[in-house]
């Protein structure tokens, strides 16, 4: 019986694939605010349509398909059998993939439940359940299957980010349907902001950062040719994060319609995170720092460096910005932005794209097609993403302080407009940054599809090894 | 050639720096003398520079100049000095800190050295700080901060005298430092204008 890989290799691709488009919508909506009449007064082209296309593509095309790709190749090798239930696998291929292509067109279409990185409508969310359970059948029935008694770190971060990811879809979106394409949310005001960002942020939580640990766990001791460098940290670190993330929520909602116990609640817990984040990134830090030797002849490994650079950023500045004197500067301007792209270029893409160059070469059973490509994505990427970075940062402390200037009357100084066109050239260099990121990933999609064009794929069998105690 | 760490050698470590990488290597400076001879002046350059630029011409944020009044200015530089003078001690602790697991050398007046030749460019470039255009500033400074991260990459191997691979993850660890260390500063900085150090603003 031989692993399941070419599920593995279907979901890389579309992962690849939604990557480049998703990107593409992004360059485009940040070219919008440079040059606002490029929708060229097309409804489907509206800033408000291609950004939630934009969101949509990037965390459920290539984010989640990356997440499932690396997640059945890696449960499989680290219980050491076969997938459970390869035909449901294809099943969660086909729906998971289905979803994102008639929600892509759903959502361009002005369909919207109203709710942010959620705003696919009620039939989509249904869809998106079915597969999703569908995906931790799969996952779960390989582990019960396992012929080790360990479940190894990677899988617990895997295991949560399904079981975290159901419960808050399916809550966040029960709604009474009117049409086809409306629904409205069974919560309604504070509570439904409340839900709403108890859902957003544990989907930050659970699928951006806490999936993305189970690639880290998995991939970076492989590429590494090292184990972790304290395993026993992993495990503390993993139920410290499972138990605070949960609560982080409300520092979404700082100085909104909210309880203020509940606003503090958020922040507290939100400086309390840093504690298992960093945890996190020393271990891979300290796991990368013993692999030296490596680094000249793998490009992937760069990636994962860097990564684990951006992620203690991420980590680090989202505490921050929880801390309401903070807040009260930082909310609503383009700073959000800038941290929620040093997390999501920064450290989801990079580490997605060390994970793919060290994945598909193995799943092609040849050589990456070019590492001098591979190494040119990697300067692209990281000139891209520090453009990005630091023209939100410029802009968004400049937009705080404007917002907040008074005249000796007391009177708000500036208005919403002259603010708002003071941006422009923050928005031009973001949109070269955003550019320059889109550039290295068509650079690694053409890499990777000729790496695969050569293929001599060569199917795996598990190890022959004999069930460990207590399993069947 | 020894170098001899003084404000007087900047312009060769801002247009020599390989040569002095390949000094520092052989011949380890004392920490007081790089801290007290080079890096405390440079430190002064961005303050200054932002003091007389905004006495001058004001915040200019893309809308009408924002003036603060002189003591608010002095305040406000006094405190981007201790900032600046901060954030190089730590990261030369850090980094010296991190050496052990880099196998690299443990010298804290390498450490030293290393950190204020990396900030040697930035400290130049804040010269910007004159004219206190925000976006214009963004524009001088990104770059100066690329060929800091690039004399950073390429420096630490030589001067704390660890491979080239090493030195690359060590640069990368010490560059999540430095990311975490930059942001604080913005952090830092809107926390005190909302508690009043900066200009008027209500909430």
């Amino acid at each position: 019986m031989k692993y399941e890989d070419r599920i593995v290799t279907a979901f890389t691709g579309c992962s690849v694939l939604w990557a480049v488009l998703g990107m593409l919508a992004g360059v485009y909506v940040a070219a919008e605010l440079v040059w606002p009449t490029i929708d060229f007064g097309l409804p489907g082209l509206s800033f408000g349509r291609l950004r939630t296309l934009h969101t949509t593509l990037v965390l459920f095309g290539f984010g989640v398909s990356g997440l499932i790709a690396t997640a059945f190749y890696s449960v499989q090798r680290t219980s050491h059998v076969r997938l459970f239930a390869p035909g449901l696998a294809w099943f969660v291929f086909y729906a998971w993939q289905l979803t994102i292509v008639l929600g892509g067109v759903s959502v361009m279409a002005g369909w919207n439940a109203g709710k942010e990185y959620a705003e696919l409508e009620w039939p989509f969310d249904l869809a998106i359940a079915v597969a999703w359970v569908s995906f931790g059948v799969v996952f779960f029935g390989t582990i019960a299957r396992r012929r080790m008694e360990a479940i190894y770190i990677s899988n617990w971060f895997y295991g949560a980010l399904i079981i975290v990811v159901a419960m808050l879809h399916i809550v966040n979106s029960l709604a009474v349907p009117a049409t086809i394409g409306k629904s409205y949310s069974l919560f309604a005001g504070s509570q439904d902001a409340i839900v709403q960002w108890w859902y957003g942020h544990n989907a930050v939580g659970f699928l951006l950062t806490g999936g993305f640990l189970g690639m880290l766990y998995y991939f970076l001791p492989k590429q590494a040719e090292q184990p972790i460098w304290s395993y026993r940290l992993s495990i503390v670190a993993f139920w410290a994060f499972v138990y605070t993330y949960i609560w982080a929520g409300p520092h979404h909602l700082h100085y909104h319609s909210i309880p203020e116990w509940v606003q503090s609640l958020g922040m507290v817990m939100s400086l309390i995170l840093l504690a298992p984040s960093w945890a996190t990134m020393v271990n891979g830090i300290m796991t990368v720092s013993a692999a030296a030797k490596k680094l000249r002849s793998d490009p992937a490994l760069k990636f994962i460096v860097l990564s684990l650079a951006f992620y203690g950023l991420a980590t680090f500045e989202g505490p921050m910005l929880a801390i309401k004197s903070v807040n009260v500067f930082s909310h609503f301007t383009e700073w959000t932005i800038g941290h929620v792209h040093s997390g999501a270029l920064g450290w989801n893409a990079l580490i997605t794209f060390g994970t793919f160059y060290f994945l598909v070469p193995r799943l092609a059973g040849t050589q990456l097609y070019s590492a001098r490509m591979a190494n040119i994505h990697f300067w692209l990427a990281l000139a891209g993403v520090l453009l990005y970075v630091l023209a939100m940062w410029g802009a968004g402390v400049s937009q705080g302080v404007l917002w907040l200037s008074l005249d000796e009357l007391g009177e708000v100084r500036f208005s919403f407009n002259d603010v708002m066109a003071a941006m422009k050239p923050y928005y031009l260099l973001r949109f070269i940054g955003g550019l320059l990121f889109l550039a290295g990933a068509v650079l690694m999609a053409f890499n990777l599809m000729r790496t695969f064009a050569g293929r001599r794929t060569v199917e795996i069998a598990p190890p022959a090894v004999p069930a460990a105690r207590g399993l069947k | 050639m020894p170098v001899k760490f003084s404000i007087f050698s900047l312009a060769t470590v801002l247009f020599r720096p390989k040569a002095v990488f390949d000094a520092l290597a052989v011949n380890e400076p004392s920490a007081a003398k790089v801290f007290f001879g080079f890096a405390l002046w440079i430190g002064v350059l961005p303050p200054l520079f932002a003091y007389i630029g905004t006495m001058n011409f004001g915040w200019r944020l893309g809308v009408e100049p924002v003036f603060l009044p002189q003591h608010m200015v002095l305040a406000i530089s006094a405190a981007y000095f201790a900032a600046l003078l901060l954030g190089f001690l730590s990261s030369a602790v850090i980094a010296r800190w991190m050496a052990i697991t880099y196998d690299a050398s443990q010298s804290l007046g390498r450490c030293f050295a290393l950190m204020a030749i990396v900030g040697a460019p930035l400290a130049v470039g804040s010269v910007i700080h004159l004219y206190p255009h925000a976006f214009i500033n963004v524009l001088v400074l990104v770059p100066t901060l690329i060929w800091s991260m690039y004399l950073l990459y390429r420096g630490l191997p030589v001067v704390l005298q660890t491979g080239p691979n090493r030195g690359m993850l060590m640069a990368s660890a010490l560059i999540a430092y430095l990311l975490v260390a930059a942001v604080s500063l913005l952090g830092v900085t809107v926390a005190l204008w909302g508690s009043g150090l900066g200009p008027l603003i209500g909430y």
